[in-house]
């Protein structure tokens, strides 16, 4: 059976009032968006989604809205990471009794656990809750915390519901082992990447990525979906370039930089919340420039 | 400057003799032996060459047979990496004397210096000479000196014959984005995957490969670089587990000789301060190894 966590998934980003409060209508807005445009699949709240900068109760009120929202369209998941391990559980428990599809979880933040601990806390996380869970690995951004391919060996086999894993090393030799470490025990594994990243994982046994500029370019990312599936190399080569140049603009001062992109698609939602800086007006005028330069103002939908 | 595609480069060795000399008479039947299974280019001596371990003489000396052994059947890149801008320059310009088509260089050992200088040092070498001049990006074996697309990009901007980066890195990002942006500057361009993980460097675009493992494995790593080339990544997936695996047992130099050895092309031991495996793990390593390498050519 074809695992349905597959494609370019998109991660909306959180609207806030000028005030920092959060913009629900604007987040209804943004999610039928990215359903209208061809997302497979919604995953909320993303670090590009200010996750860490939200209260609990403020992520338990837009997960629910998320399901509600896409009522059924794509699967949804709720991405559960939490500084502290205590909420995680709580929202792992809460996404599942509003009806979510998933949850994704990311290896725990700041003390650098050793890998029983990780391996522990995936079983109690996963243990606590029938949705199927996609775990999160990030060693780059983490201090080298990491699922490494046994760890990943040993939670398949002990956890039914450990159905996939975003795999953020962005690395060759990290990504090939963990996919057939995966593979080999759960053949319809979801091997998923961050930021689009698909060329160099397709090959690997990947099948699909989160996003990082879906929410200014959503059919450049079915475009290079489609091509990376289809082998299309070449193509998929000069699509992934673009992307590049895109990524280029938005990872500074992400995702202040895309909040600022949006503005220039016609789709504004607000600012961003401190510490992250939210993107000036000098800064549109920069990111519009960039974005006509690479065609994607023509390209790319206006508005909602 | 002419284009020069490394194609699949073959990264030698160096035999030593008991009392820890170079051995000349078994490095002429090792270049053959490269040449005869499949090499485009040679590199010598890189890190698996022990070239640290090489005197200034030493490593001007090995250069020199090579390229008279070899006699112009293939393009040899010579390695030139110091710690002092000046020595690697001076290395780099007396190798385009001796007839390199190429030449390599990492950031220099031992100092940590920052991104402006790292610029410097490579400029300095690349500037030495007019042969195309690659930049070999090694973050793990180098570490507290990084190199990155915008370092490259100002290089490109430096020197006419920076022809390309030799990436150890295996790190996505530093691939695609330098490749998106250097080519904007510099057509010809090349990402070179630096170690048998291909199939990822391939898919971005990297377009040769520096391979120690073909001293040991020559058939599957052509096998793996050929469906490379031709675009057939996912087909490649097999070939790259196989690698990737050969690859977990071989990490170390002391083992890579095990490794030869066992395949009938003994090259002696590293020099110190490498040591060779104690004899019970030389045996089992051989033993782990055999049924791996069943289809590889025995012997010189």
């Amino acid at each position: 059976m074809q695992n349905k966590f597959r494609g370019v998934m998109q991660s909306p980003i959180t609207p806030l009032k000028d005030d920092y409060s959060l913009d629900l209508p604007t987040f209804e807005k943004v999610l039928d968006f990215h359903v209208r445009t061809g997302a497979p699949a919604i995953s909320w709240p993303h670090h590009k989604g200010e996750s860490l900068s939200l209260t609990i109760p403020e992520r338990k009120r837009f997960a629910e809205a998320t399901v509600k929202v896409v009522a059924g369209r794509v699967p949804v998941t709720i991405h559960v990471s939490a500084l502290a391990v205590e909420d995680t559980m709580e929202l792992a428990q809460h996404a599942q009794r509003i009806g979510a599809n998933g949850i994704l979880a990311i290896t725990p933040y700041f003390w650098t656990p050793t890998r029983e601990a990780i391996h522990d806390y995936f079983i109690r996380l996963c243990t606590s809750i029938d949705l199927p869970v996609l775990s999160y690995n990030s060693p780059s951004y983490l201090a080298g915390v990491e699922i490494t391919g046994d760890l990943m060996s040993r939670l398949i086999e002990r956890l039914p519901n450990f159905v996939g894993v975003k795999e953020a090393s962005f690395n060759s030799e990290k990504f090939l082992e963990i996919s057939r470490v995966a593979l080999s025990l759960r053949p319809n594994f979801a091997l998923l990447t961050g930021v689009e990243f698909l060329l160099p994982s397709v090959p690997l046994g990947g099948v699909g990525s989160y996003s990082a500029a879906g929410s200014v370019c959503p059919n450049l990312c079915a475009a290079l979906f489609e091509a990376c599936m289809a082998g299309e190399w070449p193509r998929a080569r000069e699509l992934q370039y673009k992307m590049t140049r895109l990524w280029h603009l938005f990872k500074d001062q992400y995702p202040s930089s895309l909040k600022g992109g949006m503005v220039i698609m016609g789709r504004p939602v607000g600012p961003t919340r401190p510490p992250l800086p939210t993107a000036t007006k000098e800064r549109q005028v920069f990111i519009e420039k960039e974005l006509a330069d690479m065609g994607v103002l023509d390209s790319e939908p206006h508005g909602w | 400057m002419s284009e020069f595609e490394p194609g699949l480069v073959h990264t030698p060795v160096t035999p030593f003799t008991r009392d820890n000399r170079i051995d000349y008479d078994t490095f002429a039947k090792l270049i053959e032996f490269h040449l005869r299974s499949g090499a485009d280019s040679l590199a010598l001596p890189m890190h698996i060459g022990e070239s640290v371990s090489l005197t200034d003489e030493e490593q001007r000396a090995l250069l020199a047979f090579a390229i008279k052994q070899v006699n112009g059947r293939k393009p040899i890149i010579a390695h030139a990496s110091d710690a002092g801008s000046a020595i690697a320059a001076d290395r780099a310009r007396h190798a385009q004397g001796l007839g390199a088509a190429a030449i390599v260089a990492t950031t220099p050992y031992y100092w940590t210096p920052p991104a402006h200088m790292i610029v410097e040092h490579f400029a300095a070498i690349g500037a030495a000479v007019s042969v195309p001049f690659f930049v070999y990006n090694s973050p793990e074996e180098m570490p507290g000196s990084k190199i990155t697309a915008e370092l490259c990009l100002k290089l490109i901007d430096r020197l006419p014959n920076f022809a390309g980066v030799v990436d150890l890195s295996l790190d996505w990002q530093f691939m695609i984005e330098l490749l998106t942006y250097a080519k904007r500057r510099r057509e010809g361009f090349a990402l070179i995957a630096g170690t048998e993980h291909m199939v990822s460097a391939a898919a971005t675009g990297a377009t040769g490969l520096f391979s120690p493992l073909a001293g040991v494995a020559p058939k599957l790593i052509r096998k793996l670089y050929d469906s490379c080339r031709k675009d057939q990544l996912v087909e490649a997936r097999g070939a790259q587990e196989a690698v990737a695996a050969l690859r977990q047992h071989l990490k170390s130099s002391g083992h890579f000789k095990v490794a030869l050895r066992t395949m009938g092309r003994d090259c002696g031991v590293p020099r110190p301060p490498l040591q060779a495996p104690d004899a019970e793990t030389a045996r089992a390593l051989a033993a782990t190894l055999e049924p791996m390498l069943r289809d590889e050519p025995r012997g010189f």
